[in-house]
C-alpha cells in the first residue's frame, strides 16, 4: 500500500514536471486573430504550415468584437499576444493604422488582386472579398427574397436575424452600408416587422438551419458551409449588394514579422486563394474564379454593385452605430 | 503538544506554518483583496459614492436583481424536489429505491451548461425539438415552453442542483432514530402531527443547509444564465462580470464594475456560509442518533405504483432525454437536419478527437490543468490542514481565517482576482498563459482540499503523535510515518474531488482563456456561441463520457468511504 502511494506520487509529480517542461520550452509560435471561422482558417493554416514546417501557428477564431476587446485589453497590460489581424470589420483597420499599431509590409503580390482600398499604404491588404446575402430556411420560406424589401413581409414576422453588431465585424460593415443605403426607415421597418438581434455572425446562420430564425443577414462561406453539409437552407442576394472585404495586417512589434509577412503572402497566394474560393467566398486573386456549385457573384460584380461606403467615417461613427441600431431594433427610441 | 518544545526558532513547525501561510496569502487573500481594494478605492481614495453609482446603475442593479430572483426560484424550487425525493427513497416503500437514489445523485455529475445547451435544443421557441414537435402535430401556433425566460433557467438549475439538498435530507433521514416517530405514535399522534412535531424539525436544519448550499452556488452561478440568458438580456452578477471584462476592452471602468459586482457576490457568499453555520450549529435541533435503525416505511399502496412512475418519468426526462440529445445532436452533420439514419455519423467525433486542433488541444489542456490543480492542491491542502487542525503555533489564527475564504470566493471572483494580480501591474504576468488558469484553480479548489483532509485529521487522535514524538522521532518522522499514512484517504478524495470537477470546469477558465489554453468547458462554450453547434455537441458528448467514466472509477476504488 505504501510502495504503491509512492510510486503513484512519483508518477504524479514526473507528469507535472513534464507538463512544466513541455510548456517552457514549446516553440515561439505565430499568433493570428481571426473572426474567419473554423471551416476557413483551418485549412489554410494547415496549408502554410505544411508550407513552412519550421513555423508555429496558433490561430484564435472569434468575433471581431470580441478580438478587438482582447486586444485593447492586451494593449493595456503592454503587450499584444498577436502577430497578425485578420477580419472583415474594415474601419476598425482604418483606426489601427491611425493609432499607428500596424507594421507596413507592401506585399509583392499587390499587382495580382483586386484591391478594394483607394488608399492602400501596405498597413493592411484585402484578402478576401467578403459578401453577406439573405439566408432563408427552406422548409419555412418558399419564396426567394428578391428585394431587401421583402424582408417586411409577413413570412418573417418575428423570425428574421441580424447578428449583433458589437460582436460581429460582418454584420456591423451591413449595418453601415443599409443605413447609408436605405436609411434608419429600413431598421424601423424591420423592428415593425419583429426582426431579432442573435448572437454571432456564425448562430444567426445555425439558428436558420435549425429554423429558430426563418431568415437572417449571413456571410457566404458560413452559410456555403453548412448547404455543403445538408442544412436545408439557401443564400440569396438583393441587387443592392453588402460586401465586406476581409484585410490582413501585421502588428509593430511582432517578434515573428519574417513569419508573420510569409504567412500575409501565402494568403494571397494562389494556392491559399484556392482554399479560399472552396469554401463558398470569394478571393481576391484575379486568377482563382468561384468555384462551382456556390450561388455566388462574380468578384467583379460584386465590386461594381457593392454599396459603397465611406471607412473613415464609419470609423468615427461605430459607438453611434451600434446603440442607434440597437434602439431601432428594440424599439427604444 | 503544547509540551512539545520547539529546539531552535524555526523548526518544521514554522517553516510550515510559515509555507501555508505564504500559499493561502500569494493564491487566495491577494487576489481578494485587490478586488475589495480596486472597488472601494477610486485614486488612492476611499470612495463610498461611486460604489453605490455603480450598483445603481440599470444594467448592474438589473443583474443583481437577476441573480436574487434566480437563486431564490431555484433554491425554492430545488428544495422541495429534493426534499420530496429524499422523503420517498427514504422513508417509504417506493420500488427500487437504491437505483433510484443513485440516479437522483446523477446530476451532481453532469456539467449544467451542458444540461442548458440541450434544453436550449429541446425548447427553444421555435427550433426546439419539444416545441417544434407539438407545434407539427398539435397545431400550437406558439410554443410550449420557451426556455430563454426566467423561469427556463431556474427550471434548469433545479434539475441540476435539487442533489444539494436532496443528499442532506437523505442523510438526515436514515440517521434520524425512528424510535422518537414511535414513541409519539405510541402517544397516539396521527401521521400529520408526527410529520408536523417530528419529523420535520428533525431534517430541517438538513433541508436549510441544503437550501443555503444552492442560493450561494446559484448566485454565483455562470453555465446556465449563460447558454440561456445572455442572448435574450437576462444577466446574473456572473455573467454580467464575464461580459464586462471581455468586450469593454479591459477598460478601467469595466474592470471597477466587475470588482463591485464580485464585492457583493463575496459579501453574500459569506452572509450565506454565516447562516448556515448558525442553523447547523443549533443544538437542539441535532436528535439525531449515530446509530443505523431501519426507519419505518410508509406504505404507499394506491400510490406506489403512480409515484414510482412519476420518478422514472422524472429521471427519463431530466436526465436520460437531454443526455440522449447532446449525443444525437453531436452526431448530425449540420444542425436543423432530422433524426434519420443518413444524417448521423460519428464524423463531428472522429474532428473533435484527432482532426480538430481547438478540441484537441482543449482536453489536453483541462486534463494536464485538472492534475496539476489536483497535485498541488492535494499537497498544499493537507499541510494547511494539519496547521490549523492539529498545531498549536503562534498565528495559526491567522491560517483559520485565511482558510475559511476559499469556501465564500465564488468561480468568477477568483478569476477577476487573477486578473487583477497576474496580469504585469505586480512584477508577474501571466496572462494569456496556461499558469493563470492553474493559478486561479488552485484557488478555486483549495476548500475541496481542506475540507476533505481536515475531515481525514480530524479522525487521526493526537495520542498517536504524541506517542510517536514520546518514543524519540523528530516531527518530520511523525508526520512522514504517522499522519501521512493515516490521512491518504482525505489525501485521495481531495484529489479526485478537484481532479474531477476540473474537467468541466467553464466560470474560471472562461475569463481567462488564451488561443491556445482553452479548456474543454470553454470549447464547448465558444463553439456553441458560434454557431457551431453540433461540434460543440459532440464534443460535450465526450466531456459527458471522460467525466462519467471518471466518477464510476473513482467510487469502484475508492469506494463510498473515502469519497464521502
Amino acid at each position: 500500500m505504501r510502495n504503491k502511494s509512492i510510486t503513484l506520487s512519483i508518477v504524479l509529480v514526473s507528469i507535472i514536471v513534464m507538463i512544466f517542461c513541455g510548456a517552457a520550452f514549446a516553440k515561439d509560435s505565430l499568433i493570428i486573430y481571426t473572426s474567419m471561422k473554423e471551416s476557413l482558417i483551418g485549412g489554410i493554416v494547415e496549408g502554410f504550415i505544411v508550407k513552412y514546417p519550421d513555423v508555429a501557428v496558433d490561430y484564435q477564431s472569434a468575433g471581431a468584437g470580441k478580438l478587438m476587446a482582447k486586444i485593447a485589453a492586451e494593449r493595456e497590460s503592454g503587450k499584444i499576444l498577436a502577430d497578425i489581424i485578420w477580419t472583415s470589420e474594415v474601419p476598425d483597420f482604418y483606426s489601427m493604422r491611425k493609432e499607428g499599431i500596424l507594421e507596413q509590409y507592401n506585399t509583392p503580390l499587390i499587382n495580382e488582386i483586386l484591391n478594394p482600398f483607394d488608399d492602400y499604404d501596405g498597413h493592411f491588404t484585402a484578402a478576401r472579398l467578403g459578401t453577406l446575402g439573405i439566408a432563408i430556411n427552406t422548409d419555412l420560406i418558399k419564396t426567394p427574397p428578391a428585394q431587401w424589401s421583402d424582408l417586411f413581409k409577413p413570412e418573417y414576422k418575428g423570425a428574421f436575424g441580424i447578428a449583433d453588431p458589437a460582436l460581429s465585424g460582418t454584420s456591423f460593415m451591413s449595418v453601415g452600408m443599409l443605413e447609408k443605403q436605405f436609411g434608419w426607415e429600413f431598421f424601423e421597418k424591420l423592428h415593425a416587422n419583429q426582426a431579432r438581434i442573435g448572437k454571432g455572425s456564425g448562430q444567426v446562420v445555425d439558428d436558420t438551419a435549425s429554423g429558430e430564425l426563418a431568415a437572417s443577414l449571413a456571410v457566404d462561406y458560413i452559410t456555403n458551409d453548412k448547404i455543403t453539409k445538408g442544412a436545408h437552407i439557401a443564400l440569396y442576394y438583393p441587387p443592392e449588394l453588402l460586401m465586406a472585404p476581409s484585410p490582413i495586417a501585421i502588428f509593430k512589434g511582432s517578434p515573428n514579422l519574417e513569419a508573420a509577412k510569409k504567412f500575409v503572402d501565402y494568403l494571397l497566394s494562389h494556392e491559399a486563394q484556392v482554399l479560399i474560393a472552396g469554401e463558398g467566398t470569394l478571393s481576391v486573386r484575379t486568377d482563382v474564379s468561384n468555384q462551382e456549385g456556390f450561388m455566388l457573384p462574380e468578384a467583379s460584380e460584386v465590386l461594381a454593385r457593392a454599396i459603397k461606403i465611406d471607412y473613415i467615417d464609419m470609423m468615427g461613427r461605430k459607438e453611434e452605430l451600434i446603440k442607434k441600431f440597437t434602439d431601432v431594433l428594440q424599439g427604444r427610441k | 503538544m503544547n509540551t512539545v518544545v520547539q529546539k531552535s526558532r524555526f523548526g518544521v513547525a514554522q517553516i510550515i506554518l510559515f509555507l501555508s501561510i505564504s500559499i493561502l496569502v500569494v493564491v487566495v487573500a491577494v487576489p481578494v483583496l485587490l478586488i475589495l481594494f480596486n472597488a472601494f478605492w477610486v485614486n488612492g481614495k476611499f470612495n463610498l459614492n461611486d460604489v453605490i453609482r455603480i450598483i445603481s446603475e440599470p444594467d448592474t442593479w438589473q443583474a443583481l436583481m437577476n441573480s436574487l430572483i434566480i437563486a431564490a426560484g431555484t433554491t425554492v424550487g430545488s428544495t422541495i424536489v429534493g426534499t420530496f425525493f429524499a422523503w420517498l427513497v427514504t422513508r417509504t416503500d417506493l420500488p427500487y429505491k437504491g437505483f433510484m437514489k443513485g440516479m437522483f445523485l446523477v446530476p451532481f455529475m453532469l456539467p449544467s451548461f451542458i444540461g442548458a445547451m440541450a434544453w436550449k435544443m429541446l425548447l427553444s421557441p421555435r427550433a426546439g425539438f419539444i416545441n417544434k414537435f407539438f407545434m407539427t402535430y398539435f397545431g400550437l401556433s406558439g410554443p410550449v415552453f420557451n426556455i430563454y425566460s426566467y423561469a427556463g433557467i431556474i427550471l434548469v438549475e433545479i434539475m441540476y442542483l435539487f442533489p444539494f439538498v436532496f443528499i442532506q435530507v437523505c442523510g438526515a433521514l436514515e440517521r434520524m432514530d425512528p424510535t422518537l416517530e414511535e414513541s409519539a405514535r405510541i402517544s397516539g399522534a396521527g401521521l400529520f402531527t408526527i410529520t408536523r412535531k417530528i419529523t420535520i424539525p428533525l431534517v430541517l436544519p438538513s433541508i436549510l443547509s441544503g437550501a443555503l448550499l444552492i442560493m450561494l452556488y446559484s448566485m454565483a452561478h455562470f453555465g446556465t444564465v449563460a447558454v440561456l440568458g445572455i442572448e435574450n438580456g437576462i444577466f446574473n452578477i456572473p455573467t454580467l462580470i464575464y461580459q464586462r471584462i471581455h468586450q469593454s476592452a479591459g477598460s478601467f471602468s469595466s474592470i471597477r464594475t466587475g470588482t463591485v459586482l464580485a464585492t457583493i457576490l463575496v459579501l453574500t457568499a459569506a452572509f450565506i456560509l454565516w447562516l448556515q453555520g448558525k442553523i447547523l450549529s443549533r443544538g437542539h435541533y441535532q436528535i439525531i442518533a449515530g446509530k443505523s435503525f431501519r426507519p419505518m416505511e410508509l406504505k404507499l399502496r394506491t400510490l406506489r405504483m403512480p409515484l414510482f412512475i412519476f420518478c422514472i418519468a422524472y429521471i427519463g426526462f431530466t436526465i436520460v432525454l437531454p443526455t440522449v440529445v447532446i449525443f444525437l445532436v453531436g452526431g448530425l452533420k449540420t444542425y436543423g437536419l432530422p433524426f434519420t439514419w443518413e444524417n448521423l455519423s460519428l464524423e463531428n467525433y472522429k474532428f473533435i478527437l484527432f482532426k480538430y486542433k481547438v478540441t484537441r488541444d482543449a482536453i489536453w489542456n483541462s486534463v494536464t490543468l485538472g492534475l496539476s490543480a489536483a497535485v498541488i492542491t492535494m499537497f498544499a491542502g493537507v499541510m494547511i490542514s494539519y496547521v490549523i487542525v492539529k498545531m498549536k503555533v503562534r498565528g495559526k489564527g491567522i491560517l483559520e481565517f485565511l482558510g475559511m475564504l476559499p469556501f465564500s470566493v465564488p468561480g468568477s471572483v477568483i478569476a477577476l482576482g487573477v486578473i487583477l494580480a497576474w496580469s504585469g501591474k505586480y512584477g508577474v504576468n501571466l496572462y494569456n498563459t496556461v499558469w493563470i488558469i492553474l493559478v486561479a484553480y488552485i484557488a478555486r479548489y483549495m476548500a475541496f482540499s481542506l475540507r476533505a483532509n481536515s475531515a481525514a485529521l480530524e479522525q487521526v487522535h493526537d495520542s498517536l503523535m504524541e506517542a510517536a514524538r514520546v518514543c524519540g522521532a523528530s516531527m518530520w518522522q511523525t508526520l512522514k510515518d504517522i499522519v501521512l499514512p493515516l490521512v491518504r484517504p482525505g489525501m485521495l478524495a481531495s484529489f479526485f474531488l478537484i481532479f474531477l470537477p476540473s474537467l468541466r470546469e467553464l466560470t474560471v477558465s472562461i475569463m481567462l482563456y488564451a488561443p491556445t489554453t482553452r479548456t474543454i468547458g470553454v470549447a464547448i462554450y465558444t463553439l456553441n456561441e458560434d454557431g457551431e453547434t453540433v461540434v460543440s455537441a459532440a464534443l460535450a458528448g465526450i466531456a459527458l463520457i471522460i467525466i462519467v467514466t471518471g466518477q464510476l472509477l473513482v467510487e469502484r476504488f475508492l469506494g463510498k468511504k473515502a469519497h464521502r
